[in-house]
């Protein structure tokens, strides 16, 4: 006996059921069903790991969603009747399926997208009967179960017959003939109350009545009894209430009833029902035979319904081609040829078109052409809107993807193995990622839209899981515990998962706390704790919502709505139910469109040098750039300016030198303490120096000590060593340390003969233990075919083995390193764009304080906040007079100051130029202290000293202080709209009565730090200076010049804090101060910790005591002995007339509180 | 109606159903076909733990209401019956994972239902 489930919850019905996909479809299997259905709430959120699960179960699946209906006659938008189960029927060539995913988007085609909208995911009954038949055929292709969840059955209750009976007639008068079943649902509950045998035995009868075939089901929401109390947490978690509170009104499920019940129970089940309504044998047997006739009805064919593993991508017309794709994209690419490689002939030439025919193949071979062509299309449009865009990931190892501009690596220079991308074993759509200006991202989603239709793009979604904390919060809720208390306990949870939570209290000292309570709770009785870790367990992983991918976007063609249901994202756009998971099986071509902030960073870089040098040969003056061909400049440089990023070449000394002083703050990727450290040791000397340095600096060659041989075979400390001259070739650029995945393809091709494609297939097979123990026995026996001895052989599956989980693919950091290179580039060409464009993007991991501080380690004037000079961004600017006249400075930006809102920065620069206060305050309509936080900074200084009259800062500060208290008594001269203010010059500034002593630095840096978390005016250390003079501190600056192992003290402003988990478990702490010459950056090993106490991470100014390490011969460090709190004087071991030079002022930390975006840590 | 917590023994058929019922040392047998079905326990407040595997009977617990004569009265409406024999109505409740029976409710029979 077989039965079939047709009304499933599975765990992707977020905060309702509890089962995976792949368990329901195991269990349904085991009890001899031959098909499953998944029915997830709102959405085919789990539709696609069903069909997979179904597939490994040998099973077939059926699809459908239990889905809200509006109430014919209630409030249209937002209230709800009940609930239907809507399945698609099958082997209709996709039809049933089809009208599934438009009703199912039709549901949500009203919601806003945003969490607690006020219309709910829903479908009025004329959407719901209209999609039921296909619309060419008009046969009928879903079929909709009302079961107790309707309207009809939640009418049953009480002794009321005739409402049932009229509700179950609209239906029938709504739905098209042949689209409506009874769903027959007992989950034994008390006699007469909802899902009980008496109110199944009700609804029978009226399908009985009408003439309408009746079916049984469970309405499962778990696979077995065991996940009733997770689905009662759920309902807590779904409606926000305790389980008391649930329990009390009644809101929870009746019973626990609702699990995956074996052919067996379900025919008990059904046997009860039919006896109670007084029914006999046959009419058990067309229940138990209706049921299984929908069953089959529905059974979906995978691959005819559904396109499973069918990649589908835009029409050729759509990308603006009227011949075959293949034919197109071989044009495309000869095209390519004579700007990539210019002049290119001879050998160097054949092996080039040798590579591209090779390549050419595959794709043709896969039938992907028309892939590469939409991913240059949308690269291509990208490019066109002035965004930064480049390829990142294996999509690099295509001489395809070079030729047709997705991707600026040459593949032969950086020898690049395309099998490492795609081949032929391999036929699932590659990834090809887009990074692009952050910035931009979101109008680039939109570009994407409106150039390929709205009906071929949507957005991917994610799925968001519970985790520990999530987790412990809503089972806290569930039990009705106090807020505050769960979120103390939430608060110590972290980076381990729900799951083992009761094994964490064993272990984690941050939990031995809590963990002593749970104990606890025989003697006092409180057994909450112990229950609130056992559902927290429960709750692990379970899908919470989704919400739009941070970088996925689909690309199909016009059918591409007939395949995914779309909802609204916060975004505004649609997005896809389906997550990354989905993509492959269902065909879906994804692009990964990432925000870079540095590509921001760069962009608006080289917008400034255009701005400031409008010609090129103002650009080659100030670039110190080569004359290029014709002594006009390089052709990277335009006519106007502009500077082609992809087009400079890769070989630029002084951009080396640059990167080799390790003076590298702000350029991507090699700006952290241990990057820096690491070009220190490793002193790059061209591009593919870069590559390897980022491709080792990661934490599974960094924790190896694959590193240190790395760097003494490349400086000639110790002699290279190949295991086997064959592979010389392969290691010899990372001096006989494999770092690349494509090393791995290359040495399993060489020793046994298996060809990359394959060669490929292994390294992803090495990932799992049974995978590797297959290749580890292909490639002993294939290598000792091939004559390598024992030993060779032994030693290089050694390497294998191990570096093939960690090892890094070489196109990854070829992709990675070119913006390294690009923005090194610019910080040695053009470092006040590139400043500039740091401090308005924020790319990278520090404190921007640390960046304006590099600005003036660098000598380049920073410019004070200005009325009329400052704008809504930060700007170069040419110095006009003083001491700096005709150097390039930065100008501060208006944007970012405490307490200005978007609408007053707007009218600001809306409004600019300003002639009076008066005149300011008419126009841009600012707060009072806001015009009073302006003045602290400076921005009046110039209109006040034009305005003349003997006041200072702190004179009109206090002037706007009384205003502000006056509170509107004395307001500035009132001018009605459009009245010109006569050009009288500021009466008000000029008659400013003086008295107050001007402020001093220290405070102005205060006023900075306080309201811009910058210190702008002078480096914030500086009035520590006479202190540190006394004490003997060595500054950033002098430590290269002294010998290794010196004891010295440092002292300076924390800007890093690292703590990065280390092999044998003792944990070391990095921590980077700046002392306004530069970074030190410091190690902390245990006893310096030990010693150094809660000053570890509670100190902003630190003094450090330790002893220099040189790390290579431009690079050093200090392993720090002790550090004490320089801002608390008393605590200084030093003598005490030395501590009365401490007590002298005041400092500009005094009383500021933003330690996070001061220091870039919060401890 | 009276409620109870009181533990009684029950002998059930194969099938599962009640047949017999021995509480506080009298015996009584099952004269109706029983009606069977499921209640919510208020687990949060009655159990200690609900680790994942705990299986079924968490959330709700099997209730029987069977119509038991006292062992040894012949069928009620018979000649020579005490005025007793009427037949009782009792619910019993099987806690799943313990099978322990307790009698829970006792609907009284002399006096009209009341819903």
């Amino acid at each position: 006996m077989s039965f079939t489930h047709l009304h499933v919850s599975t765990a992707f019905s977020a905060h309702y059921g509890v089962s995976w996909p792949e368990e329901l479809a195991m269990a349904a299997a085991a009890d001899g069903a031959t098909a499953l259905a998944c029915t997830d709430r709102d959405g085919l959120y789990g539709t696609i790991k069903h069909l997979k699960a179904c597939m490994a179960a040998g099973i077939d699946p059926i699809v459908g969603v239990d889905l809200a209906v509006f109430d014919d006659d209630g409030d249209h938008r937002t209230q709800v009747a009940g609930r239907v189960v809507v399945l698609a029927r099958g082997h209709n060539n996709g039809a049933g399926y089809r009208a599934l995913c438009r009703l199912v988007s039709d549901a949500h085609a009203r919601t806003s997208g945003k969490a607690g909208g006020a219309v709910p995911a829903a479908v009025t009954r004329a959407e719901l009967a209209s999609r039921t038949l296909d619309p060419q055929t008009l046969k009928p292709v879903l079929t909709v179960l009302l079961g107790p969840d309707s309207d009809v059955g939640r009418a049953m209750g009480g002794r009321r017959y005739l409402r049932p009976r009229t509700l179950f007639k609209q239906w029938l008068d709504a739905m098209p003939a042949g689209t409506v079943v009874a769903e027959i649902v007992s989950q034994l509950s008390a006699p007469g109350t909802p899902f009980s045998t008496a109110h199944a035995v009700r609804l029978l009868r009226l399908a009985e009545e009408h003439h309408v075939p009746a079916i049984l089901t469970n309405a499962v929401r778990y696979c077995a009894a065991d996940g009733a109390p997770t689905a009662d947490v759920l309902d807590s978690a779904r409606t926000l209430k305790s389980l008391p509170e649930l329990a009390g009104e009644p809101l929870l499920q009746p019973t626990g009833q609702g699990w995956l019940k074996t052919p067996e129970q379900m025919l008990g089940l059904g046997r009860e029902i039919i006896s109670a309504a007084g029914y006999g044998a046959a009419d058990l047997k067309q229940l138990m035979a209706q049921t299984e006739a929908l069953a089959d009805l529905c059974r979906i064919d995978p691959t005819t319904d559904m396109g499973w593993k069918q990649p589908v991508v835009p029409e050729a017309s759509v990308i603006g081609i009227s011949q075959d794709p293949h034919a197109e994209l071989i044009q495309r690419c000869h095209a390519g040829i004579g700007r990539r490689f210019p002049g290119i002939s001879g050998k160097a030439g054949q092996e080039m078109l040798a590579r591209l025919e090779h390549e050419l193949g595959i794709i043709q071979n896969l039938g992907f052409s028309s892939y590469f062509l939409t991913v240059a299309e949308v690269s291509r449009m990208i490019q066109d809107m002035g965004v930064r865009a480049a390829a990142r990931g294996s999509g690099a190892s295509s001489l395809v993807n070079y030729l047709i501009d997705v991707s600026h690596v040459n593949p032969l220079q950086h020898d690049l193995i395309f099998e490492r991308f795609l081949s032929n074993d391999r036929a699932t759509l590659p990834d090809i990622d887009i990074d692009v200006e952050s910035a931009e991202r979101h109008n680039v989603y939109r570009r994407i839209f409106e150039r390929f239709g709205s009906e071929r793009v949507t957005l991917m979604s994610m799925q968001n899981g519970y985790r520990a904390r999530g987790a412990v919060r809503d089972a806290g809720l569930a039990l009705g515990m106090d807020d505050g208390e769960v979120g103390e306990i939430a608060k110590q949870l972290w980076r381990f998962s729900a799951r083992k939570f009761r094994e964490a209290l064993q272990e984690k000292p941050e939990l031995r706390e809590f963990a002593g309570r749970v104990e606890q709770r025989d003697a006092d009785g409180n057994q909450q704790l112990d229950l609130l870790v056992d559902l927290t367990e429960r709750l692990d992983r379970l899908p919470r919502h989704i919400s739009m991918h941070p970088c996925g976007v689909i690309l199909g063609d016009a059918s591409l709505l007939d395949r995914t249901p779309v909802q609204p994202s916060g975004l505004g756009l649609p997005m896809s139910q389906f997550d990354k998971h989905d993509m492959d099986p269902m065909g879906m071509l994804k692009l990964d469109v990432l925000g870079v902030r540095m590509q921001s960073a760069m962009a608006f870089a080289v917008r400034e040098i255009i701005r400031i040098h409008p010609t090129k040969k103002d650009v080659v003056a100030a670039g110190k750039h080569p004359p290029g061909p014709d002594g006009t400049g390089p052709d990277y440089i335009a006519g106007d300016g502009r500077i082609d990023l992809n087009a400079v070449p890769l070989d630029d000394e002084a951009t080396y030198e640059l990167i080799r002083s390790t003076h590298t703050l702000g350029c991507f990727q090699i700006e952290s303490p241990g990057q820096r450290e690491l070009i220190g040791k490793m002193a790059p000397r061209e591009f593919n120096d870069l590559i390897i340095d980022i491709s080792l600096f990661r934490p599974g060659p960094m924790k190896s000590d694959m590193v240190r041989p790395f760097l003494e075979h490349r400086h000639g400390f110790a002699p290279e060593v190949y295991p086997h001259p064959d592979l010389k070739p392969v290691l010899q650029e990372t001096h006989g340390v494999t770092v690349f995945h494509e090393q791995i393809l290359k040495t399993l091709d060489i020793m046994t003969g298996c060809g990359l494609a394959k060669a490929d297939e292994f390294r992803r097979a090495l990932s799992n233990e049974a995978g590797e123990a297959q290749v580890e026995e292909y490639f002993r026996r294939n290598a000792k075919t091939k004559g390598y001895g024992p030993e060779v052989v032994d030693k290089v599956w050694g390497t294998l083995k191990s570096f093939a989980s960690f090892g890094f693919c070489k196109a990854h950091g070829a992709a990675f390193a070119v913006p390294t290179y690009q923005s090194a580039w610019l910080k040695t060409h053009h470092p006040e764009a590139f400043l500039a464009g740091l401090w308005e993007h924020d790319p990278g991991m520090y404190p921007k304080r640390l960046l304006v501080a590099e600005a003036r380690r660098l000598g380049i004037p920073i410019l004070p906040l200005d009325i009329n000079r400052s704008k809504a961004e930060y700007q170069v600017e040419r110095i006009g007079s003083g001491n700096d006249a005709g150097r390039l400075g930065i100008r501060l930006s208006l944007n970012g100051i405490y307490g200005l809102s978007a609408a007053e920065l707007k009218r600001i620069v809306a409004g600019q130029p300003y002639d009076s206060l008066a005149d300011l305050r008419t126009r841009s309509r600012l707060s009072k202290p806001s015009i009073r936080r302006l003045a602290q900074l400076g921005a009046f200084d110039s209109l006040h000293r034009e305005a003349g009259g003997p006041a200072n800062r702190a004179d009109l500060v206090h002037h706007l202080q009384q205003l502000q208290t006056a509170n509107g008594a004395r307001k500035g001269v009132e001018v009605l709209e459009g009245q010109l203010s006569l050009p009288l010059g500021d009466i008000e500034l000029r008659n400013i009565k003086p008295g107050l002593p001007a402020p001093t630095l220290v405070e102005n840096v205060r006023a900075e730090l306080d309201l811009m978390a910058v210190d702008v005016s002078t480096h914030l250390m500086e009035s520590h200076r006479p202190l540190l003079e006394k004490l003997g501190v060595t500054t950033a600056d002098k430590l290269l010049s002294l010998r290794n192992g010196t004891e010295v003290l440092v002292a300076g402003v924390r800007v890093a804090t690292q703590t990065p988990p280390m092999r044998g478990g003792r944990r070391v702490v990095f921590i980077s101060i700046d002392d306004g010459t530069g970074c030190v950056d410091s190690v902390f090993f245990h006893e310096a910790q030990e010693s150094a106490g809660p000053l570890l991470f509670g100190t902003r100014l630190l003094l450090i005591r330790g002893t220099t390490r040189r790390t290579g011969p431009r690079g050093i460090s200090l392993s720090a002995s002790m550090a004490w709190d320089l801002s608390r004087a008393e605590s200084l071991p030093f003598p005490a007339s030395v501590q009365s030079a401490a007590e002298d002022g005041p400092h500009p930390l005094d009383g500021i509180s933003r330690t996070l975006a001061i220091t870039g840590f919060n401890g | 109606m009276g409620m109870f917590s009181e533990s009684v023994d029950v002998v059930c058929s194969a099938a599962g159903q009640p047949e017999a019922v021995t509480w506080a040392g009298r015996s009584f047998t099952v004269c109706a076909e029983p009606v069977r079905w499921y209640e919510r326990r208020q687990w949060w407040a009655e159990d200690s733990r609900a680790p994942l595997g705990s299986g079924p009977g968490v959330v709700d617990h099997e209730i029987w209401r069977v119509q038991v004569l006292a062992a040894g009265v012949g069928r009620p409406g018979g000649s020579g019956e005490p005025a007793g024999a009427e037949p009782l109505t009792l619910d019993l409740t099987r806690h799943i994972r313990s099978g322990r029976w307790r009698l829970l409710r006792i609907h009284d029979a002399l006096r009209p239902k009341s819903a």
